[in-house]
């Protein structure tokens, strides 16, 4: 017969060997997941709404995300000047803004990028909200801005062909190029009173989001070559506005651990009694 | 005092052979952790029925035990009873603050990759005669149409498919149009991504609606050439 002190080392050894291995295996599960997201960092004090090159963009985590030539509908286009997009968001909890950035050989007026978001619950194809043959969409809302006017234009749409500037205009937008970069902050309140064709945006919920770019550089004879649906996309990703933080985590950890405390209390108790 | 050894020899097996072997006897796959705990928790409680059926082996079993927690005669033990003790609550919290914390991560999502095609989309044969001359027009309209997305090579990284996800389907891949018949593909050319059903997540396929554009002949001769040059043949039923 072993001694008792020797068989309990035993015990503890290989128990806390096969829990470790058990904690160890569970935690890596969580961590797969490439980052697929726009953050929007939470901030106090005033957004950069009309600054692209404010200091206080470098606080809100870059999102890249590959561009495309637009293939899905007429007229397409095979080529497209921008490759990627660089996209940062920040927000106070009343307004967010959205600075999007990418490379640009040449800063041209007809020069132009959109933000697409789907709206309310039903899902919309990317290419804007064209209607699916199985499944019901919902609609687009487009952020639209163009370096001539440096204005946003707030538009809906549900389907090719139907994209319409909306009554309300609730978006704002700046651009700045310098240094063949062309960066653009679009700026809106998150929540708006029409819901039914603006994104309306939830501290902590995640929504989708995607881009548009146009490079308006003229060919040989004077012709746009990226114009309408001749355009740089997207497919659709995660966009979400960081929750403010949130400890009743910690809370019910607390809990857990005082009832746990408790139950070996009790038990110990009940089996010196026991005996 | 062996009867407390063994059953956690046991354990302790029981898990390196599910988690470091059983993966690699041919034609197996690592488990997913969730079933490991629960093959452990069956050998355990086999262990306890086992252990507890007659009064020796109960107290043989349970004696060590209740004498660790209540701190008996435990001499330089002491010290790791109450590690065990403050350890235990403090996993209890972890475990409860893994499961309620609000994760960083967007929504997991799942799309069926060849999702069930409409009823009138199966079992189609190609009507084109599988002449030469047909593969040939159906390859030069693969590379009008197709090739920007699927590439020349049939590959599935033409130059426009760097930005969309889902990726273009590579059709030399023997899990794409290798297992699909004809009737599948001229389904999928004809409605396009948004002809998808809901499980495959139409709203996010670039894939044209070509039945606006080509006439349904072209489609067929378009399938032919796609076989022929990505060296795949399609599924049949014999």
């Amino acid at each position: 017969m072993k001694p008792a002190n020797q068989m309990m080392k035993q015990v503890l050894r290989y128990g806390t060997a096969a829990t470790m291995a058990m904690m160890i295996g569970s935690a890596s599960l969580g961590y797969a997941q490439e980052s697929v997201s726009v953050r929007a960092t939470l901030m106090t004090g005033g957004l950069p709404l009309e600054d692209p090159n404010a200091a206080v963009w470098s606080s809100a985590p870059p999102a890249t995300f590959p561009m495309s030539p637009q293939v899905h509908w007429q007229n397409r286009i095979q080529e497209v000047t921008v490759k990627d997009v660089i996209v940062r968001a920040l927000h106070d909890g009343n307004q967010m803004a959205v600075l999007l950035e990418y490379a640009d050989p040449t800063q041209d007026p007809d020069d132009a990028a959109a933000l697409e978001f789907m709206v309310g619950d039903k899902k919309a194809h990317f290419a804007h909200g064209q209607p699916m043959l199985q499944v019901e969409g919902g609609p687009v809302n487009i952020w639209f801005w163009k370096n001539k006017t440096d204005k946003a234009v707030d538009m809906s749409a549900k389907g090719f062909g139907t994209l319409k500037p909306q009554e309300h205009q609730d978006v704002k937008a700046k651009g700045v190029y310098a240094n063949g970069t062309w960066k653009i902050v679009f700026s809106r309140n998150l929540s708006t009173g029409h819901a039914e064709e603006d994104v309306q945006i939830t501290p902590g919920e995640f929504i989708s989001i995607a881009f548009a770019v146009w490079d308006g550089r003229k060919d040989g004879s004077g012709d746009l070559v990226e114009k309408g649906s001749q355009k740089a996309v997207s497919s659709w990703w995660y966009f979400r506005a960081d929750a403010p933080p949130d400890y009743s985590g910690y809370m019910y950890a607390a809990i857990a651990a005082a009832l746990a405390l408790g139950f070996q209390f009790v038990l110990i108790r009940k089996l010196k009694k026991g005996q | 005092m062996g009867s407390l050894g063994k059953p956690i020899i046991l354990m302790v097996a029981m898990y390196v052979f599910l988690k470091f072997v059983l993966p690699y006897i041919p034609g197996s796959a690592p488990l997913p952790s969730s079933l490991i705990v629960l093959y452990l928790l069956l050998t355990g409680s086999g262990i306890v029925i086992f252990e507890t059926v007659s009064k020796e082996s109960k107290d043989a079993f349970w004696g060590p035990i209740q004498r660790f927690l209540t701190g008996e005669a435990l001499g330089g033990l002491q010290a790791l009873r109450y590690g065990v003790l403050i350890f235990f609550p403090l996993l209890v919290g972890w475990q409860t603050y893994g499961s309620t914390a609000v994760s960083d991560l967007p929504p997991m999502e799942s799309r069926t990759i060849h999702p069930a095609p409409p009823g009138e989309y199966t079992g189609l044969s190609n009507p084109v005669p599988k002449t030469p001359d047909n593969i040939m027009q159906g390859k030069g309209f693969y590379a009008a149409y197709c090739s920007p997305c699927h590439g020349g090579n049939f590959d599935g990284k033409g130059p426009a498919a760097r930005g969309f996800i889902p990726a273009p389907a590579n059709f030399a891949d023997p899990t794409t149009i290798a297992m699909l018949q004809e009737s599948y593909l001229f389904w999928r050319i004809k409605k396009g991504g948004v002809g998808l059903p809901i499980e495959g997540a139409p709203w996010k396929s670039a894939m044209p609606r070509w039945e606006v554009e080509l006439p349904d002949e072209w489609i067929w001769k378009i399938i032919m050439g796609e076989y022929d040059g990505a060296h795949q043949s399609p599924r049949t039923w014999e």
